[in-house]
């Protein structure tokens, strides 16, 4: 019953949208009346998908998607995260968030109507698209032939918190920025004052702050249920969402920055256009089962095709229209060696390299493998050497372009950031001369250091200390690069100074770690709800009374016959201990110890990030 | 000049599409990649024994016997999942040459790993760089090669080998 419910409301929302776009050719509307057109379409997609999340929480097996993909031992949490862990259901969440996304713009006061009407045609026109591709390749309501009692279980690597809102969240910043991409090909067709670019610089903000959340989720998940360390293995998946959170990236500045300069307003039209394309095209990718990774879902030929048409039509229709619409030249951008819009320039051009870099590495294998009949897989070593020393210069820049000036050359108090730096480069040297010379972390500790000492110097030399609301708005820019600043620095010693050391283990033994002593205490098995959990646990530092306990190990569940492992992470405020359990040989156990130092840094920065993403949304 | 920079991104689109599209009608499965060595003659290597340095062993040494290629590693799992398949080989088809590629490995954990495990192969080539396994195109640890008696590659797989495809795809073949 609910999958009808579902199936009819999802195919109601498509009918009215078509509706919507023919409006613009046939049907003329009040604004009042398209609105609320919109909105009812929005609501109705969000019915459809709430019905497929009914029939998940009731266990509705007689849906053929919730057999193949739940289990009624599941518990309730993960009942609900299923609906989305899934190919069908995880398209229904993305239509259900670009309604979402319309719903609210069609609230948004200031801007023109014909204006807004335009831009939420088109967005009907990609709720269109992406309907059609549920409703024909990947429908999720599809009714089970054989009448069964169980379902086959959910993948039991996505049986997970942290998981079950990562995907959510990444597409609220995917879906976002379709939001963005309507804007600008509305702008393009209209012509009408920069009033939209306010609005696109709201959206795309919001976009972004959602994207970073999402990817930071993500890199989260892997780094403590895969298992392997790591929190970044530049994986299709993972580059697939770098893409759009750089170009994103891109667009924010030139938003915040633009003074009218008509050269930046067709750039900011270009990066609207090309970060919902990198986000189709991630789709695409991911959908398709083209590239190998760990996000692979069933792959089936006939939707790479149907959604790679959605991704030539999105993509094409919107350069397209770039090519024929684009904004008219008048006035020349004032660049200097070193003001604002250059600084805005440089940054932009090394965001788009490293863009096209980590686009060129995830599409090589496809087109190697096209021409040559040759696999070929393009990882870390690849990206590590080429996206990063591209981000370099931007990172040196970033410390202090926002005090730079819009007008002449001259950096206020550039005495002091010149000491300043001559004075953290010593202490980096010796840091690095006395315990662990590593180039990359050398300029990683230089660069992360570098711009937090800059930014705390623009905040005390160039504002006056307040403390309220519109202060924190001011300080807003340096508070980001902070962020970042703080993020490098994590990366930098979790990756570079990443120390692994390996036991083979009987219960009861007692091992070194850090100087501290452990204490393998014993193995313990349990029966779960919907699987057997296998736990090592260890005793930190038992040489202190206030010991703690590590649990680090396996889970099996029966019904996928699927082990994952569960690593132990003691989190300390600078460095991560990371246990994992090994196989049993011989009566002992392999386990693995990894000490990652300043992890937290890199969650720290990723949140002071998406606070600032939050404070820019407010400030006009 | 200008326009140019704007035509560039339909350009990269249309690439994009028309190399994904290809790709996607030519029904390739992102999990069973192409070889290009299968029926070809196997690759030109040389390489000395783990437990030997003086012990070499070179291509014209497994002509005339059927052979089959392993590369492994201490540190690869799925290479120890596949480990015991090895010795019921072995047992089964004594008269097959069982030739083992240590991949990118240091010796002591490549001879405490056989130790533990146990010693399958006839021999046991010391691929220290990676060099032999680039000739033979492997694309990821573990992966096996058939070769013929007239030192053909007939056989190709990718991941650790397990009872089904032993019978089904390689023992039909030996």
């Amino acid at each position: 019953m609910s999958s009808l419910v579902g199936f009819l409301s999802l195919v109601f929302a498509i009918g009215i949208n078509f509706y919507l776009f023919l409006s613009r050719y046939i049907f003329k509307f009040q604004k009042q009346k398209f609105n609320l057109f919109i909105r009812f379409s929005s609501l109705l997609t969000l019915l459809s998908f709430f019905s497929l999340m009914y029939a998940y929480v009731v266990s509705d097996f007689s849906n053929y998607n919730v057999f193949q993909n739940s289990h009624s031992n599941k518990p309730l949490i993960y009942k609900i995260s299923g609906t989305w862990g899934n190919h069908e259901g995880s398209m229904l969440l993305w239509l259900c968030i670009l309604s979402i996304f319309s719903f609210f713009f069609s609230f948004t006061k200031n801007i023109e109507d014909n204006f807004q009407k335009l831009t939420l045609i088109i967005q009907a026109f990609l709720h269109i698209l992406f309907g059609l591709f549920i409703v024909l390749t990947s429908n999720p309501f599809l009714v089970n032939t054989i009448l069964v009692n169980e379902g086959l279980g959910l993948n039991p690597i996505l049986q997970d918190p942290g998981l079950a809102v990562h995907p959510p969240i990444l597409y609220a910043g995917y879906v976002g920025y379709s939001i963005v991409f309507s804007i600008a090909i509305a702008g393009l067709f209209q012509n009408t004052d920069d009033e939209w670019i306010y609005v696109a610089k709201k959206w795309s903000l919001i976009s972004w702050t959602f994207l970073t959340g999402g990817i930071a989720l993500g890199s989260y998940w892997a780094y403590y249920e895969l298992g392997w360390g790591g929190w970044w293995f530049w994986d299709p998946v993972e580059n697939i969402s770098l893409m759009p959170w750089i170009a994103g990236l891109a667009l924010v500045h030139s938003l915040m920055m633009v003074r009218g300069e008509q050269a930046i307003k067709k750039w900011i039209v270009f990066l609207s256009i090309l970060c919902f394309s990198l986000s189709v095209f991630g789709t695409f990718l991911v959908r398709s089962g083209i590239l190998t990774s760990v996000h692979s879902f069933a792959a089936d030929a006939s939707r790479g095709i149907f959604i790679l048409l959605i991704f030539f039509i999105v993509t094409g229709f919107g350069f397209l229209v770039f090519l024929l619409k684009e904004p008219k030249k008048s006035n020349a951008l004032n660049l200097l060696f070193i003001n604002k819009v250059s600084a805005l320039v440089i940054n932009n051009i090394l965001m788009i390299i490293a863009t096209l870099t980590i686009l060129l590495g995830t599409i090589y294998p496809i087109i190697i493998e096209v021409l040559y009949n040759k696999r070929i897989s393009v990882g870390g070593p690849y990206f590590n050497s080429t996206v990063i020393p591209i981000m370099i210069p931007g990172f040196l820049l970033m410390s202090i372009a926002p005090i730079l000036s819009w007008q002449t050359n001259q950096i206020n108090n550039s005495k002091k950031y010149v000491i300043a730096f001559i004075i953290l480069s010593v202490l980096v040297i010796l840091q690095s001369y006395f315990l662990d010379f590593n180039t990359w972390g050398f300029v990683g500790l230089l660069l992360g250091f570098w711009i937090i000492l800059a930014s705390i110097i623009a905040i005390f030399s160039s504002y006056k200390i307040k403390i309220n609301i519109k202060f924190f708005k001011i300080i807003n820019p340096h508070v980001a690069h902070i962020g970042v600043g703080i993020a490098i620095i994590g990366i930098t010693c979790s990756s570079v100074f990443q120390n692994e050391l390996d036991f083979n283990l009987n219960e009861g033994d007692k091992f070194n770690v850090n100087g501290k002593i452990v204490l393998f205490e014993k193995i313990e098995t349990t029966n779960e709800i919907n699987f057997q959990s296998l736990r090592g646990k260890f005793l930190f530092d038992i040489e202190k009374n206030q010991s703690k306990e590590i649990e680090a190990g396996k889970n099996y569940y029966p019904v996928s016959k699927m082990i994952t492992s569960e690593a132990g992470i003691l989190h300390q405020w600078n460095k991560d201990i990371y246990f994992i359990l090994g196989d049993q040989k011989n009566n002992e156990w392999f386990v693995k110890v990894l000490i990652n130092p300043f992890v937290s840094f890199i969650w720290l920065g990723v949140i002071i990030m998406m606070y600032s993403g939050l404070i820019a949304v407010s400030r006009r | 000049m200008n326009r140019i920079f704007i035509l560039t991104p339909l350009i990269v689109l249309l690439i994009i599409c028309i190399f994904s599209l290809v790709y996607l009608l030519s029904g390739k499965d992102p999990n069973k990649p192409p070889s290009a060595l299968l029926n070809k003659d196997v690759p030109i290597f040389e390489s000395s024994s783990l437990y030997n340095a003086k012990d070499i062993i070179k291509t014209k040494d497994i002509k005339n016997k059927k052979t089959l290629i392993n590369f492994f590693a201490s540190w690869c799992s799925p290479c120890k999942i596949e480990h015991p398949l090895f010795f019921e080989i072995r047992k089964k088809y004594p008269e097959l040459y069982l030739l083992g590629f240590n991949h990118k490995d240091p010796t002591i954990d490549a001879k405490k790993y056989l130790k533990d495990d146990g010693n399958p192969y006839d021999f046991v080539g010391v691929d220290s760089d990676g060099l032999i396994a680039l000739e033979f195109g492997v694309f990821g640890l573990p992966e096996t090669y058939l070769i013929n008696e007239d030192g053909k590659i007939i056989y190709k797989f990718m991941g650790p080998i397990t009872m089904d495809i032993l019978k089904n795809e390689i023992e039909p073949l030996l």
